[in-house]
């Protein structure tokens, strides 16, 4: 599903992720931590091309970072959803029409269409705010919503950057939940995260990424003194 | 379909950026304004030089000898030359008349005989009506035997060549400047409204957008601006011209005059200016599909 194969990414002449691999699985659940500054959020955007490696391939849903046409990469992200730290939602338009957007772009048909974002619109939890905007609901709620853009190609893979980051422990605790009913019905999660407390709550294979590296991480082991 | 939703889109900026989307359109007002009237200037000083030159006859003098059972083979041969457009006869008699309408003498009184001999008038091609096209005109009618000798304004016509080659040279280098800073100034007008947004269409390229498919809804906004921009610029020309200039004086009329058509051509250059500035301003915002 998702595969990096000796990755290197660096920013003025400084490498940020050195000869990097990894890969994942079909549904799995992977949460990927790291101190801020890291370069979690760097290896998410390889994932979805908004990052090219200067060197190794990134292999993701059939498509290959090393021959991929500018042309194609819409057409890989629309495979993939996609929660941002930042949010990233429209802010000229309302919730449905925000989740609306990511079928537009794919041509979905309009009775199709609505269907499907009121659905996933409910299973948020949001259908009754479908008619604010974003700047009028909560910081949870904002990301419910980025949350149901995501979802609502149905991708096999949702890839979410600090989902919590930003949000109380309430409001953490139901996206977690969320994030883990996504992940029973067989879309493979990768979270990136910072907040332990959470990663011993909900449970799963943990990657952490230290000094450009990737490494296998059990949580369950002891620490050792 | 998505056609209908990029259409939706692309008149949505009345709702979404009224501020930047008024601001396109009193830009594409203005810019209008000012390549119109600088138009309506150049091309109304030409149609004055070109009624001028319409002016310009030719008279070809025919010998005494030539009697009036001459005259048709002359003209025929005269209708035969390039560039001829007209011909008309004036006999002895007639010049005798236009003489006395314009001296107030009858020649033939005072003189006892008519000096004046009979001749042709003949009007040009438009594309003779230059020194040099009724110069070689000139040239193949004196050829023609029974002719005597051709005369024409000549000076005239030398004199509005020059002046109309510095007037056309002057005229095209203004127009060209007022029209590139027009583009300037619609394509960072729109380029303003664009950059606020460019989060937005950062957002649109991530979630799986291509490029054509963000572009679509800025393009058509840009001709939406662009066909109101001039709507409005037409309708104040129009107001300006046909009340203004009655109101001014009634005389304007007849130096100035707008073609019903020159309002299609305001309204698609409107057009045009909002389109090119929109395609302009997106292509920076939309070419980076990877992130440096």
């Amino acid at each position: 599903m998702i595969e990096l194969d000796g990755v290197t990414v660096s920013f003025d002449g400084q490498q940020v992720l050195t000869n990097l691999s990894f890969s994942m699985k079909r549904g799995e659940f992977v949460y990927l931590v790291g101190q801020t500054g890291a370069g979690k959020s760097s290896l998410m955007r390889l994932l979805y091309y908004d990052l090219i490696p200067e060197a190794g391939r990134v292999r993701v849903a059939g498509y290959d970072s090393s021959n991929i046409a500018p042309k194609e990469i819409p057409f890989l992200r629309r495979r993939i959803g996609v929660v941002f730290q930042d949010f990233k939602l429209l802010d000229d338009r309302s919730v449905y029409d925000n989740v609306a957007f990511a079928l537009h772009v794919t041509n979905a048909r309009r009775g199709d269409l609505k269907k499907k974002v009121l659905h996933v619109l409910a299973e948020v939890g949001l259908s009754h705010k479908r008619n604010q905007m974003p700047q009028e609901l909560s910081g949870g709620e904002q990301q419910r919503v980025v949350i149901a853009r995501a979802l609502v190609n149905e991708p096999a893979i949702l890839i979410a950057d600090e989902p919590t980051g930003n949000l109380d422990p309430a409001s953490s605790a139901e996206i977690m939940e969320l994030m883990t009913k996504i992940n029973m019905r067989g879309t493979a999660v990768l979270m990136a995260t910072h907040n332990y407390d959470l990663v011993k709550k909900y449970p799963a294979r943990v990657v952490q990424l230290k000094d450009g590296r990737l490494q296998e991480v059990d949580m369950r082991a002891p620490k050792k003194r | 379909m998505a056609l209908g939703y990029l259409i939706r889109e692309g008149f949505s900026g009345f709702n979404r950026a009224k501020l930047s989307m008024s601001a396109a359109i009193f830009t594409i007002t203005i810019a209008l304004l000012l390549l119109s009237s600088f138009a309506i200037i150049f091309l109304n000083a030409r149609s004055i030089v070109d009624s001028l030159r319409t002016r310009v006859e030719m008279e070809a003098f025919l010998l005494e000898r030539v009697n009036e059972e001459g005259v048709p083979a002359i003209e025929a041969a005269l209708e035969t030359v390039d560039g001829v457009e007209s011909v008309r006869f004036v006999s002895k008699d007639e010049a005798a008349e236009i003489f006395k309408q314009e001296f107030g003498e009858d020649i033939r009184r005072v003189l006892k005989f008519n000096p004046l001999p009979a001749s042709f008038r003949i009007t040009l091609l438009p594309p003779f009506r230059n020194s040099d096209g009724a110069a070689s005109v000139a040239e193949q009618l004196e050829a023609i035997s029974g002719v005597e000798e051709v005369k024409y304004r000549k000076d005239l016509l030398e004199m509005l060549d020059e002046r109309v080659t510095t007037f056309l040279g002057i005229g095209v280098g203004v127009g060209l400047c007022i029209l590139i800073a027009s583009m300037f100034l619609v394509a960072n007008t729109i380029r303003l409204a664009i950059y606020a947004k460019r989060q937005i269409i950062r957002t649109m390229k991530l979630i799986g957008a291509t490029r054509a498919f963000i572009r679509f809804p800025f393009l058509l906004e840009g001709i939406i601006q662009g066909i109101l921009g001039g709507l409005i610029a037409a309708g104040f020309i129009y107001v300006s011209f046909e009340y203004l200039g009655q109101w001014v004086s009634v005389h304007l009329q007849e130096f100035v005059q707008v073609e019903p058509l020159a309002y299609l051509a305001i309204l698609l250059t409107g057009m045009l200016l909002g389109l090119l500035g929109s395609a302009i301003s997106i292509r920076r915002f939309i070419s980076d599909t990877v992130a440096q």
